[in-house]
């Protein structure tokens, strides 16, 4: 509490000092979000039995670029009287989030405060904020980039890692290079290649037997030509302590590596994705502590599922998340890792043709599979080997294909057919697998005046799990500034009739300019929530929702 | 103590920013979609308008309004617009990039902004959204996108065209 009074006495001073200078606020541009619940009790998804049924997470970001070579950021967040449902307990009151002061000079920037970077694609570090799954794992301390000139760019950090409002005991520092080396190539390609460093030490986690200290490298190699591309990045990291029933291991401790290897062509109206992933024992935290915690806290490096990301209710009901962790369960549930593999191909059919019409018809495939890693597993020794390219259990696989068609200047619709293989004995350590067939058609009716109605409607179909599902919303665009909507989600098929619970949602949106509000009254389905290829659980809830975005610039 | 400091603090620098404010587009770094870096000074339009539009792979009507202003792209191109579209795809999707304008074809400049610096840096809460600059000057922002907005969105670019013309 003595530190928070010490940065609020600190800005307090910042502001009143520089407030003579008027050059601070003429460059100054802000952003407020609001987002707040009423929860509700529900006679059918059950009442709400925890403290505080209004709840709000709230974020004042203030940037000002107040000199030539000087840039400024504050962001004061609170969440009173407590965060939103599912968002960690470090979230409470009123509190400094980021403050930073860059230098940025020809080609040096140099940053002390709270800072996000990522190196190569993330694999290795990557901290950034997504507000919606309560992410903000930057590092407080220092960045320094520096562009050496055409051809090298160096980067250098350490810093402390932001969990809540606190940061971690141990620190992290990291180094990241990249040259760019396509003079080297005859044509018009492009040759990157990057190297990378990031340590981090875990005093916590410190244990007779072992360094607090894990290393991870990284090197990459990225080519593109005028309609062909392809990149590789190999990571290898130290010996780290698993965790066993949440307890850093003294005994089993093990490397880890990871894979990645992506190609692509395109051509007009053409294009074409491969891309192969292998990690093994690849999470990576500022905490040891802190492995697979549910909030995502003190995660340093991104590995998001390479599988399609999914814009509607029930393509979201069985979502595949990366599985970069060494988990002993039990005797048959042993996992170190994921191998496999997904692709893309999109085709634009001409124009004026017989499948094409007046406008042209996109059309997109898209295949996943994802495996355990297989090799010998002992349970009651805790240890494994793994073999290096050999697929074990299936944990997920995934094809899609869709078509977006526009009919008319008034009429267009996309039609999208799923087919999913989903392990939840093996990802969510419960029963069965779960095989379903989903099939979406979302259209879009233009109206006069920037009218316009949007008909939704999607099923599910499987014999496993809790059986088949419809959902349908509709949403009506008064006019550019309004709209208003209504959806339902509907396990019909359900054995257990208590549990046939209609999800309904309603509400609408006023976006004007910068400004942006909405409401929604409905039931929110339990489950997994995932956004970015990031995902959390959520239990079930029942309320009345509202948020304002807006920013001034 | 601390709750009345951040209320002073929240009033005082929101009534600031109503009456002053910046509106330019900041200059830094961010990617061209083979990887190379490039600072933002180089995109905006010399001679005419610039259009920044924001979107994802993922972002269902972010792909709406940029299918929607292709397809009628030659008629943007006559007044003169530069239309940038500014991926914020991160890892996870940023593959798709590529073949993706490929296989739909369209006809824009494509940056990639992939830890969001760009984005967060105009304050952007979230995608779509759109920004047009005369120069580096801000004259217009939206955040989503409805059917039928890229229709505004021209008219707007007509009126200042229109307006320029006549101060000439």
């Amino acid at each position: 509490m003595k530190k928070s009074n010490n940065f609020f006495i600190f800005i307090f001073i910042f502001f009143s000092s520089v407030s003579i200078y008027s050059q601070f606020f003429e460059n100054l541009n802000s952003s407020f979000e609001s987002y707040s619940a009423y929860y509700m009790d529900d006679k059918k998804t059950g009442d709400f039995n925890q403290e505080d049924r209004f709840r709000s997470n709230n974020y004042l970001n203030l940037k000002s670029n107040f000199s030539k070579n000087w840039f400024f950021e504050l962001q004061v967040e609170s969440y009173l009287p407590k965060s939103l449902l599912n968002y960690s307990p470090n979230f409470k009151n009123t509190n400094i989030s980021t403050l930073k002061i860059d230098y940025i000079k020809n080609d040096l920037n140099l940053t002390i405060g709270n800072f996000y970077e990522q190196f190569g694609s993330g694999m290795i570090l990557r901290t950034w904020e997504d507000k919606s799954l309560g992410i903000n794992n930057s590092l407080l301390g220092l960045n320094a980039n520096y562009q050496l000139n055409d051809q090298i760019k160096i980067t250098t950090l350490i810093g402390q890692q932001k969990k809540g409002f606190k940061y971690s005991k141990g620190y992290v520092l990291g180094f990241d290079s990249e040259f760019d080396l396509s003079k080297a190539t005859k044509n018009n390609s492009t040759f990157l290649l990057g190297l990378s460093y990031v340590g981090r030490d875990d005093q916590e986690g410190d244990n007779s037997n072992l360094k607090s200290m894990t290393s991870l490298f990284s090197a990459r190699v990225d080519y593109s030509s005028d309609s062909f591309y392809t990149n590789f990045e190999a990571v290898q990291k130290t010996n780290n302590p698993i965790l066993v029933f949440g307890i850093p291991s003294e005994t089993f401790i093990k490397k880890g590596s990871g894979f990645l290897i992506n190609t692509g062509f395109f051509k007009e109206r053409l294009g074409f994705d491969f891309t192969f992933r292998r990690l093994e024992n690849m999470s990576f935290y500022s905490e040891i502590q802190s492995a697979g915690n549910e909030y995502n806290e003190s995660i340093l490096n991104y590995l998001p599922a390479l599988t399609k990301q999914h814009d509607y209710s029930l393509t979201n009901l069985y979502v595949y998340a990366a599985q970069p962790d060494v988990n002993f369960y039990v005797e048959d549930l042993m996992k170190s890792g994921e191998i496999g593999f997904q692709t893309d191909f999109y085709y634009l059919i001409k124009k004026d043709s017989f499948l094409g019409g007046k406008y042209g018809t996109s059309i997109s495939l898209n295949a996943s599979l994802w495996n355990n890693l297989a090799g010998e597993y002992n349970f009651s020794n805790q240890s494994y080997e793994t073999n290096l390219l050999e697929f074990g259990e299936k944990y997920f696989s995934e094809f899609s294909f869709e078509v977006r068609k526009k009919w008319s200047d008034n009429f267009e619709n996309i039609f999208l057919y799923v087919n999913q293989y989903y392990n939840k004995r093996l990802i969510e350590l419960e029963s069965g697998i779960v095989k379903s067939n989903i099939l979406v058609l979302d259209n879009t009716i233009k109206i006069q005046n920037n009218r316009s109605l949007r008909i939704e409607l999607q099923h599910l179909s499987t014999k496993n799990d809790y059986r088949n599902w419809y959902a349908y919303g509709l949403e009506y665009n008064i006019n550019s500034d309004f709209s208003v909507y209504f959806n339902d989600l509907y396990n019909y098929d359900n054995p257990n009739d208590e549990k046939k619970i209609n999800y309904y949602n309603f509400g609408g949106s006023y976006s004007k300019g910068m400004n942006r509000f909405t409401i929604n009254y409905g039931r929110q389905r339990g489950g997994l929530v995932c956004t970015g290829g990031i995902c959390r659980y959520v239990p079930a809830s029942t309320g009345l929702t509202f948020s304002v975005t807006t920013s001034f610039l | 103590m601390i709750k009345k400091i951040t209320s002073i603090l929240f009033l005082t620098t929101l009534s600031l920013n109503l009456s002053i404010s910046q509106d330019k587009i900041p200059f830094m770094n961010i990617k061209t979609i083979e990887g190379r870096t490039i600072n933002t000074k180089s995109l905006s339009n010399k001679d005419g308008l610039t259009v920044y539009s924001f979107w994802a792979t993922w972002c269902v009507p972010c792909i709406n309004e940029l299918d929607d202003i292709n397809k009628e792209i030659e008629k943007w191109k006559e007044e003169n617009v530069k239309i940038i579209a500014i991926s914020t795809d991160d890892s996870r999707t940023k593959r798709r990039v590529r073949p993706m304008i490929n296989g739909k074809d369209w006809d824009f400049e494509i940056f990639v902004d992939e830890n969001q610096d760009f984005k967060r840096a105009l304050n952007i809460t979230g995608i779509p959204h759109t920004i047009v600059a005369k120069g580096s000057k801000i004259i217009y922002r939206r955040i989503g996108y409805k059917p039928g907005e890229e229709n505004i969105l021209y008219e707007f670019i007509l009126s200042q065209n229109k307006n320029s013309n006549e101060k000439i």
